[in-house]
């Protein structure tokens, strides 16, 4: 027995060796992985050389590559980097990751290539707990945050609901117009409520659009308790998942509770995209485009899908807010607008196949 | 009813005659109804009209007449009576109550029918076309290209060019993308939908970036086109869809007939004499061309588009396309939206996009989520 365990390791080491071998025509997933790695660096470091402002990269670079000599004899770029570029990064590194993960997670649960938050209404919904809650008043950013990831649930399990529905579950595009016209609905409710209040419409203007600009670093504070248990759940999650995709006769008899793991990843998701539209507010593609990516690079399985999402998330959206800064110097885009001009050719493309994939 | 019919047209010089002696039986059965025209010399001119769309279609319009005095008589200026209004209407009363309604409450009133009346009519094609009660204007993209394009026009450096042509343009780049873009998986079934989608998010994500670009001004300006309001619309542009609405709508009534066979199968329709893909060309251009004229006027009001044509669907036969009763219904739905917006929160006038939107909402997902509901119209 031991020896066919030892015969079985040795041919999956010599077997993932040979995939790592130069010459082959695909490189291994742990080479296009560390690759990914390292572009993500390179991207985070152009995020922190590049701006919309005065502190050009040749100025940022000095400042950088002496950060703390910089605070004595050029503290413009002292600030301007450490204040305002480096919450910006790691704001962006935080909301990539959250709407990738949460893109591939809930298209592997409703098994449709299109699911996506934006699309599906969930981003609309906590956009919407959160436009009713600032309406009430509520003003500090956890409970903003609660109210996004509630209203983020009530999103998904509306979702989930018409899925489940006679005719709808069967096809997967008829699910994503569905999700359209929820978003449209909660949209023009929000904008109601914006209309007849100008306080809360002064509050939410920016917000609504969706950007990365003029957030504190102290704004992902209240959010780690709860990306916390979203990474334990989702790394419990990935095998059953795994196993649902062969079909849910084989997950229950691999010893899974398809009901519960479908809950669970819904849970996940609405504490992902909640948190991530309480910081950067709704994002919307950036969880169609990343899963397509991580697919297309990792192959079909779940969870090496999941560990692309890592990288990819962030260098989707700390690139798309790259751009937003430089395209319109010294005023900015909104990242929303960037990640819908990438976003909305995938979905096009995606539809346009002859047969869709189902997951 | 026929009573009614027949000293109507003593009055008006029309002929109501049965088929034959021998059809008569057979008209009562049928519903329909032989309208003679009398033309001097030349051998009269006969129209075939179905009873129950002829009720259905002065019933929207009394509707219509009705909605549309209340909706000239309503406002937080000042609010007349009936016989106020009509009065003022025709310049006599109060100064102050004939410029109410004649230099505020007129062109709003008239920007509403036009538009409604085209949106209706431009959804009710694109629905036979593509076989599918959910292919509006709206949601296929040519709402949202049309606005791109008429706020590029606004917020264009130097070149100032008449928002309705370059809407127009917008509309029909939106419609050839989405249309292009779909050539290989057809026009049927949702997936068309959601590529109309993708395209209408690149062109609103394209309007937001024109408005974060342009000074306050600029952006301001532009900004009603990106809700759909009938409050203060260019009067030219009014005037250009109003020319419009009337030569659309007769090769609308042109078409009916290649149009209700187009439902069923191409292969049925070609078989019964209609060529169909010059039928879908010329319905798609008048849908393209209306869109874009309204949108240039009331901006992106889609779901009027929607609301419209499923409503006189709901009065008319089944067995035709109703693109006079979806004009007339459009037209009474705008009107409605607009008189609700002005009224539900007073001092605030919600704009009728969104009003529209959260009427027609929950009415799309009916559509799409009810299983026994059917997707063709």
């Amino acid at each position: 027995m031991a020896s066919f365990i030892n015969r079985h390791a040795d041919s999956r080491v010599m077997r993932s060796l040979r995939a790592c071998r130069w010459s082959d025509a695909s490189p291994s997933p742990v080479v296009t992985w560390g690759l990914l790695m390292i572009l993500l660096a390179a991207i985070a470091l152009l995020s922190l050389l590049f701006g919309a402002g005065d502190v050009g990269p040749g100025r940022a670079w000095q400042a950088l590559s002496d950060f703390d000599a910089a605070a004595m004899h050029d503290s413009e770029a002292h600030f301007v980097i450490g204040e305002l570029r480096l919450p910006r990064l790691g704001i962006g590194l935080v909301v990539g990751i959250a709407l990738g993960i949460a893109g591939a997670l809930l298209q592997a649960v409703t098994r449709n290539p299109l699911a996506e938050p934006g699309l599906l209404g969930v981003s609309a919904g906590s956009a919407f707990a959160v436009t009713l809650a600032i309406l009430w008043g509520a003003d500090a950013a956890t409970l903003r945050i609660s109210v996004a990831q509630l209203g983020a649930l009530g999103g998904c399990l509306c979702v989930l609901a018409a899925a489940r529905l006679q005719g709808i579950g069967n096809d997967p595009v008829r699910l994503i117009l569905a999700g359209a016209i929820l978003s449209g609905l909660l949209h023009s409710l929000s904008s109601l409520i914006l209309l007849f209040d100008q306080y809360t419409a002064d509050e939410i203007r920016f917000w609504v659009v969706g950007s990365l600009a003029g957030r504190d670093a102290t704004d992902l504070m209240p959010l780690a308790p709860s990306l916390a248990l979203a990474a334990l759940l989702t790394v419990i999650l990935a095998r059953p998942l795994a196993a649902l995709a062969l079909g849910e006769h084989v997950a229950i008899g691999l010893g899974h509770h398809p009901r519960m793991v479908r809950l669970l990843v819904i849970v996940v998701v609405a504490l992902l995209v909640g948190g991530a539209t309480a910081i950067a507010g709704p994002v919307a593609f950036v969880g169609l485009v990343v899963p397509f990516a991580a697919r297309a690079l990792a192959g079909p399985d779940i969870r090496r899908t999941l560990w692309f999402c890592l990288p990819l998330g962030p260098i989707v959206v700390v690139s798309a807010d790259i751009v937003s800064r430089l395209v319109v110097p010294p005023s900015e885009l909104p990242i929303g607008v960037i990640t819908a001009l990438i976003g909305a050719p995938v979905l096009i493309a995606v539809v346009r196949r002859r047969r869709l994939p189902m997951l | 009813m026929s009573n009614m019919l027949s000293t109507a047209s003593r009055a008006t010089k029309y002929e109501v005659t049965p088929f034959s002696r021998t059809q008569a039986s057979n008209q009562a059965q049928t519903g329909k109804l032989l309208l003679t025209l009398p033309l001097g010399k030349r051998p009269p001119l006969r129209i075939i009209v179905d009873k129950r769309n002829l009720l259905a279609n002065l019933l929207l319009a009394g509707l219509l007449m009705v909605l549309t005095g209340v909706s000239l008589a309503t406002g937080s200026a000042a609010t007349l009576s009936g016989p106020a209004m009509l009065g003022a209407l025709l310049g006599h009363g109060s100064a102050l109550d004939i410029f109410v309604v004649h230099e505020l409450r007129l062109p709003r009133v008239v920007a509403g029918l036009v538009t409604g009346g085209a949106f209706a009519l431009a959804g009710c094609l694109m629905q036979t076309v593509a076989r599918n009660r959910l292919a509006t204007p709206g949601i296929v993209g040519l709402d949202n290209g049309a606005t791109a394009f008429a706020v590029a026009s606004v917020v264009g450096t130097g070149i100032s060019l008449a928002p309705p042509a370059m809407a127009l343009t917008g509309a029909a780049v939106a419609a050839a993308l989405t249309f292009g873009l779909t050539g290989s998986i057809g026009v049927r079934g949702y997936r068309f939908l959601v590529a109309g989608i993708g395209v209408g998010a690149v062109f609103g994500a394209i309007t937001q970036l024109m408005l974060t670009r342009v000074s306050i001004d600029a952006a301001n300006a532009a900004y009603p086109w990106t809700v759909g309001s009938l409050n203060a619309r260019p009067a030219h542009a009014v005037s250009i869809l109003s020319l419009a609405l009337l030569p659309a709508l007769l090769a609308a009534i042109r078409l009916t007939r290649s149009l209700t066979v187009m439902r069923l199968s191409d292969t049925v329709a070609i078989s019964l004499g209609v060529s169909a893909s010059r039928c879908r060309l010329m319905a798609l251009s008048v849908a393209v061309i209306l869109t874009g004229l309204a949108v240039a006027v009331a901006g992106p009001v889609g779901m009027v588009a929607l609301i419209g044509p499923e409503f006189a669907r709901q009065i008319s036969t089944r067995n035709t396309v109703p693109v006079v009763g979806a004009t007339l219904a459009g037209a009474i739905v705008m009107l409605a939206a607009d008189l609700l917006g002005r009224v539900i929160l007073a001092p605030i006038e919600v704009p009728v996009g969104i009003v529209t939107a959260l009427i027609g909402s929950p009415l799309l997902l009916w559509i799409l989520l009810n299983p026994n509901a059917r997707t063709t119209p």
